[in-house]
């Protein structure tokens, strides 16, 4: 790769690089992200390569892993392009037959997308409801490109937000375009970003930093990840531009453990950067220097908070510190340090390239652009889907998400982790932006979108939340270490049956003091889920207290499991695979749960065979008394 | 310094930019309740007690004040309902894990927490995590031996790898600052480390407590200032601490400070030194350092004393009381063996110890003595009175104290063996307690300081009086005065009158202006002496000192020094110097009188 | 332990600045955990205090102070796997292996761990094994994967 001395140059690789690409020739591309690695996406790839080679096939066409492409439900994805035909669900053994057609133009019926809601296959990536409804200015360049190369990114006018910047614009002027943009913050915090930026450039001290935050730890979170797995030029070019901005030569992006390919992609993308001149010193021949280390973050949610973040990067463990001073103006070894998200510094080279009018045209009011969700939980088309601010949170669960599986009812969606609430199906019109989500108790966090349905026991969610939280906290401050354990001792004794008039008041007490007192975020978000879901599901704290009764039947200790004597057909399944041995019964004899034995594994009701439905949980109520020994007799023929 | 002002609990503040809102209250006399908080130390945010509410405008934000900076126009309520809210769950919660920590239930008291309605996991923890001994250790001692470990409710305050590391890697220097320092007491040293810590013995308190490297010597002391003990402050070990410093409100303290010499030019000089108490430990069959309850008479002082080590209790070292005590006399005095003299005041502070015994601690006294010496006023009084209250006086020199018992009686106790002579036996006494009146010897460095001024001592060590009957606080060096026991041992009414004695001869001497010499001092024939020097050598009263006069070098006799001894006329090789009316010419003729008939 | 690599990858970090949480992370890379000698070295090297390492170490999930097992069993119990019944998984594998998360088995076979999201939600519940994803879990399908390691 020769090194770029200048935006010219800059341009002419890209037209060498386009000029030796032909729009037209097929290429398959096959979604590598982790999620469809999880499906054996490496095999697929693998198989793909072979048949193109078997097939002699390699000048005319081509082969390329792209990062995730956001379906994640039906991986592997492959994607036929210049026509865009998607094919899901795709196995090794389908290789051959999807090389042959991309060579012939033809389409694989049995490997297309149904509409289970028309029953009709969709050729069309972009016809396919998931994708249409989305607004994917961010993500979607994904699919076009294989993070381990720089060609790909420089085709798709990579960098020239860059070149542009560098060239024609001063610090000032960057500044002014980000402030109009109107771009918040899409870390959670939503925080104006040109102001920040705009803080950490005022303030005094040298050097000043720039950050990546990838720590990404609200659990069903991982937007960032496959941005910085898929795309990481994208979040390089966004951060050397608000570097230049800011008046800082040295970043640190920050990657948490869990993310090997992303901290693998990300090194390789600096190396490229660097070796072309885009990244490190005189960068395109500008002057400007601007170097990038990456810091490795060591398995604590905590230390995704911006101030343990930077206590983190400077060797320490990673606590939050007090906040009255801002980060922007003493953060990293007291310096001025300017930390955004992922999916921030990925937006900004399009608002450079699009012009901060085009950005502002696109969301609300109060909230510009696209946010990556991740939509997750009790919904059909579970994966990463882009949408504009403001779009109803209905059509995310409904005509990108697919509604809910298996015909249940809706309940509720969490946003933004375990600081954020829960929004039950009342506001499901309600337009989906950092406001309106705060105005409902809940936030927009990270990103975070968890779908659920009946099944779903809205105080076993706040419990579980708190019992991440109580994990995760540092156990610097009192009311967090002390106050969320004593919550999540409250909620496990409702959950278990042990619940006693008074525990929400107390609850709402505790809450209210956590949110005053604690240090950082995490404590003072702690109440959120727990205080949501007290607000728009009482009555279901007031059946665990007051009936002990777990109304989606999920609460094991109030739960029961019982075989209804009419049903069984004595088929043995699940005597056989009771790991209490808890079931008595035999060929033609109807089955009995011991309760005394039972562990409440639920092994039973999934495998009873879905024709009986025989096994049926029970709570709130004793369950019925078992048949007489000798009234156990399979009468076959019975109805 | 900017200086800001702003309002607390509706008083107008004046605070210096970068000081924080506790520091500005604690200014002015309001009080915030902490728990994690140390002036010395960085200031920490984790108990988040000092929580006070503060208005900007019409927004009003919870906030700790030990870490918010202070600004201008601020308003800050440090007792409104909100912040008396949280601060009353926020001890509820600790009450809840650390039930027993005094510290807590003091607060749970004062803000009207009677119980708590949460769950305790370990009744007996008592740390609250403040993380005062963790931040003391680091940042003033330097050392870092302990530290926080885990995170969230398993957070907790150890030594890595805790019991099982390498002696090498055992940071701690069993300083002790952790215990010191915490609120509740739960960090103990033995369970940091298996160093055990040296105390730093007081020697006001004759070692019977330990004191601080910085200290005040003792409550009357006098200046009454402080003193840093170089060799043993952590500072000057490790380069780091400085709590002193940063906690002396005046300022005082300076680790740069060094001793001066300070060159002053007197005429008279009082010599009040003092004396030594006599070290028992050279007769080792009193057992003094061998056993725990063998006391000697400075030390019984101390333990008498309100303002001791035990607050004035007479106690045994396992913190019993005594139910019998033996005193003993003489011991290193009137004995061939050490100090033939008698210390003369041990007789009366006996008597004194055996009535305090009685009073205080109700125990039978024994006392030993060989003769009882009430020379003073009310002195023969008080033998007689003590007597008469049932204090046993046995007529005998101590021959040995044992432990080891020959029947049950003996079991446990200290065992007297002294001879009684007025029933003509050997006596076994058990005792729990013994204190030796030990003598009042001359100070260890008495040849130094007699040769510093140029005085004499006697035999026994004390200094040389000029006349043991007519001249007793003067010394044969004019100018140079003796108060006090460092002329021989002596009682407290008896050094008060010596020292204004000797106050009164200094100050005479100082008022007359004008001293009377002896005339026959030495004079020099300038036209014999060469300038040899012999008789500046010989002269222990530096009068003579050969100088340059007109090219040559001659002796000049400073005649102020002068005491006409004459060794500088019998060196001198020339006869140039010689006493005056005592010169050769004048012997001669006063001979040449007496001989004519 | 051979303090060659220990020396090896301090050596990496010359002269850089607030590297330990990378030292450390790249110790228990290489040695599948952090003995103790590894944290006397490191502080003799770096002149750290030994508690300010011991702590580091303690506080961060990634790291661990005890020896590990041969394999490395994470559960997933994030939101939406969790949502999905990810917990009778777990409870499943703990009854199975007879190990709570943090722990390791005595043979030292496994060591189980709870993660909070690995990013493959579509897939949940999710259980990794030594770095291979199995998705779509269920307690009788757990239970059979991990009886086929030895």
């Amino acid at each position: 790769m020769p090194r770029l001395d200048s935006p010219a140059e800059l341009e002419a690789l890209r037209q060498e690089i386009l000029s030796k690409r032909d729009p037209d020739k097929p290429c398959i591309t096959i979604c590598s992200g982790t999620g469809c690695h999880a499906y054996g996406s490496e095999k697929v790839n693998a198989a793909l390569e072979k048949e193109v080679k078997k097939q002699g096939l390699k000048a005319e066409v081509d082969v390329r892993r792209t990062g995730c492409h956001g379906f994640c439900e039906r991986g592997t994805l492959v994607v036929i392009y210049p026509d865009g035909i998607c094919y899901v669900n795709v196995q090794p053994e389908d290789a051959a037959e999807v090389v042959r057609s991309a060579k012939e133009n033809k389409v694989i019926d049995r490997l297309l997308y149904v509409d289970p809601t028309t029953g009709e296959k969709v050729i069309h990536e972009s016809d396919i409801p998931f994708y249409k409804y989305q607004n994917r200015i961010i993500f979607g360049n994904n699919r076009r490109i294989d993070p381990k190369s720089i060609d790909d990114y420089i085709a798709l006018d990579g960098y020239s937000a860059l070149s542009k910047v560098l060239s024609q614009m001063t610090p000032e002027q960057v500044l002014e375009e980000v402030k109009r943009s109107g771009l918040r913050g899409r870390g959670g915090g939503g925080f104006p970003t040109g102001w920040k930026w705009q803080t950490t450039r005022d303030a005094s001290g040298e050097p000043k930093y720039v950050i990546v935050n990838c720590d990404e730890g609200d659990p069903g979170a991982y937007m960032d990840r496959s941005l910085m797995e898929g795309n990481p030029h994208s979040v390089l070019e966004g951060l050397t531009i608000g570097a230049y901005a800011i008046g800082s030569h040295e970043g640190f992006i920050y990657v948490r453990a869990e993310y090997p390919l992303a901290v693998e992609n990300l090194d390789i993308a600096i190396q490229q950067a660097e070796g072309c001149g885009l990244l490190g010193k005189n960068i395109l021949g500008s002057g400007f220097d601007f170097e990038v280390k990456v810091h490795r973050g060591a398995g604590a949610f905590v230390s995704g908070e911006s101030s343990a973040l930077m206590t983190a990067i400077e060797g320490k463990v990673g606590e939050p510190r007090p906040k009255y001073i801002h980060t922007s103006e003493k953060g990293i070894w007291d310096r001025p340090s300017c930390l955004n998200n992922v999916e921030t510094w990925a937006n900004v080279p399009l608002i450079i390239n699009n012009g901060a009018n085009w950005y502002a045209s696109i969301g609300t009011e109060g909230s510009k652009g696209t946010k990556i969700f991740s939509l997750v939980g009790k919904v059909n088309n579970t994966g990463l889907v882009e949408v504009p601010m403001g779009i109803p949170l209905r059509d995310i669960v409904y005509k990108i998400g697919g509604g809910i599986p298996r015909g249940k009812k809706f309940k509720a969606v969490q946003t933004g982790g375990p600081s954020g609430g829960c929004i039950p199906e009342q506001f499901l019109d309600s337009r989906v932006d950092f406001d309106e989500l705060a105005r409902l108790g809940s936030m927009m966090g990270s990103g975070g979108m968890i779908v659920m349905d009946e099944d779903t026991c809205m105080v076993d969610t706040a419990r579980y939340f708190l019992d991440f939280l109580a994990d995760e906290s540092c156990g610097k401050c009192t009311p967090c270490r002390e106050g969320i354990k004593q919550m999540l001792d409250i909620l496990t004794d409702i959950c278990g049956g042990r619940g006693q008039d008074g525990d929400i008041e107390l609850l709402e007490e505790l809450s209210e003091v956590l949110r005053d007192t604690s240090l950082c975020a995490l404590g003072g978000t702690a109440p959120n889920p727990v205080l949501t879901t007290i607000q728009y599901f009482r009555d279901e704290y007031a059946a665990h207290i007051n009936e002990k009764r777990c109304p989606a039947y999920v609460c094991k200790e109030l739960v029961s499991y019982y075989i209804d004597p009419a049903k069984c057909q004595a088929c043995m399944i699940c005597l056989r695979n009771c790991s209490a041995e808890a079931i008595s019964g035999g060929k033609d004899k109807i089955h009995v749960i011991e309760q005394s034995k039972c562990t409440k594994c639920g092994n039973c009701f999934d495998l009873c065979p879905p024709r009986f439905e025989a096994v049926e949980k029970i709570s709130g109520e004793s369950v019925p008394p078992s048949l007489p020994e000798d009234e156990r007799v399979l009468v076959r023929g019975k109805e | 310094m900017n200086e800001v002002t702003l309002e607390i609990d509706g008083q107008k503040v004046r605070a210096e930019e970068g000081t924080t809102i506790l520091e500005a209250a604690r200014s002015v006399g309001i009080d915030i309740p902490t728990l994690c908080y140390h002036q010395a130390l960085t200031p920490y945010g984790g108990c988040r007690l000092c929580t006070v509410e503060i208005f900007r405008g019409r927004r009003s934000r919870i906030v700790t004040s030990c870490v918010y900076p202070v600004d201008e126009g601020l308003v800050v309520k440090t007792k409104s309902d909100t912040v008396i809210r949280d601060r009353k769950m926020l001890i509820e919660l600790m009450l809840a894990h650390a039930p027993k920590a005094k510290v807590i239930q003091d607060l749970a008291r004062e803000y009207g927490v009677k119980e708590t309605r949460f769950k305790t996991e370990d009744p007996e923890n008592l740390c609250i995590l403040c993380g005062l001994c963790t931040r003391i250790c680091e940042e003033r001692i330097g050392v870092s031996a302990i530290n926080f470990v885990g995170r969230g409710v398993a957070r907790k305050v150890q030594t890595p790898f805790q019991g099982t590391l390498d002696v090498d890697f055992d940071a701690c220097i069993a300083c002790g600052s952790c215990a010191s320092v915490c609120p509740t007491g739960a960090i103990k040293l033995e369970d940091i480390t298996p160093k055990k810590p040296i105390p730093i013995l007081s020697e006001f308190e004759m070692g019977l407590d330990s004191r601080a490297p910085i200290y005040i010597p003792f409550a009357q002391a006098i200046p009454n200032v402080a003193t840093l003990d170089r060799d043993q402050c952590v500072h000057f070990a490790t380069g780091k601490c400085k709590i002193c410093e940063e906690s002396c409100e005046a300022g005082a303290i300076d680790f740069e400070q060094e001793d001066e010499i300070i060159e002053v030019e007197v005429g008279t000089i009082i010599v009040a030194t003092g004396y030594d108490q006599f070290d028992p430990s050279v007769i080792p069959q009193y057992g003094y350092k061998k056993y725990d309850n063998v006391l000697t008479g400075l030390e019984f002082e101390r333990i008498t004393c309100a303002a001791g080590p035990t607050e004035g209790k007479i106690l045994l070292k396992d913190g019993r009381e005594p139910e019998s005590v033996a005193i003993v006399h003489c011991v290193g005095s009137r004995d061939q063996n050490y100090h033939e003299y008698c210390s003369r005041v041990c007789c009366m502070y006996g008597l004194k110890y055996a009535h305090l015994a009685k009073e205080l601690a109700n125990a039978d006294v024994y006392e030993f003595y060989i003769d009882m010496r009430c020379f003073g006023e009310g002195y023969e009084e008080f033998y007689k009175r003590l007597s008469e209250a049932g204090v046993n006086f046995i007529r005998g020199k101590v021959a040995k104290v044992t432990d080891e018992a020959i029947n049950d009686e003996e079991k446990g106790k200290l065992i007297v063996v002294s001879e009684d002579t007025l029933l003509g036996k050997m006596v076994r006494v058990p005792v729990d307690m013994v204190i030796l009146c030990c003598a009042l010897e001359a100070r260890s460095d008495a040849e130094n300081v007699a040769k510093l001024v140029n005085i004499n001592r006697r035999a026994d060590g004390f200094f040389l009086e000029r006349h043991v009957k007519l001249d007793p606080v003067a010394t044969p060096t004019d100018g140079i005065f003796i108060a006090g026991c460092c002329e021989g041992p002596r009682d407290i009414p008896d050094t008060v009158a010596q020292a204004e004695a000797t106050a009164a001869k200094a100050l005479s001497l100082i008022s007359k202006g004008t001293v009377t010499l002896e005339a026959a001092v030495s004079t020099v024939d300038e036209s014999i002496c060469h300038g040899c020097g012999r008789c500046e050598e010989i002269c222990t009263f530096h009068a003579p000192t050969i100088i340059s006069k007109d090219g040559v070098l001659i002796s000049s006799v400073n005649e102020a020094l002068c005491k006409g001894c004459g060794s500088c006329a019998v060196v001198c090789p020339t006869g140039a110097i010689a006493i005056k009316h005592f010169t050769q010419d004048e012997i001669l003729a006063q001979v040449a009188a007496l001989t004519e008939a | 332990m051979d303090q060659e690599k220990i020396d090896q990858i301090v050596d990496n970090y010359t002269g850089e600045d607030g590297v330990l949480i990378q030292l450390l992370l790249d110790v228990q890379k290489e040695l599948n955990w952090v003995p103790k000698e590894a944290v006397q070295r490191i502080s003799e090297r770096l002149q750290i205090p030994l508690s300010q390492i011991y702590r580091v170490a303690s506080f961060y999930k990634s790291m661990s102070l005890k020896p590990r097992g041969r394999h490395l069993v994470n559960v997933c119990l994030g939101t939406a796997c969790q949502v999905r019944d990810g917990p009778r998984v777990m409870d499943r594998i703990r009854d199975v292996l007879g190990i709570n998360p943090g722990e390791t088995t005595p043979d030292m076979k496994f060591t189980l761990e709870r993660v909070n999201c690995l990013g493959c939600c579509a897939l949940g519940p999710v259980m990794v094994v030594d770095g291979e994803y199995h998705g779509k879990m269920m307690p009788a399908k757990a239970e059979e994967i991990l009886k086929g390691y030895v």
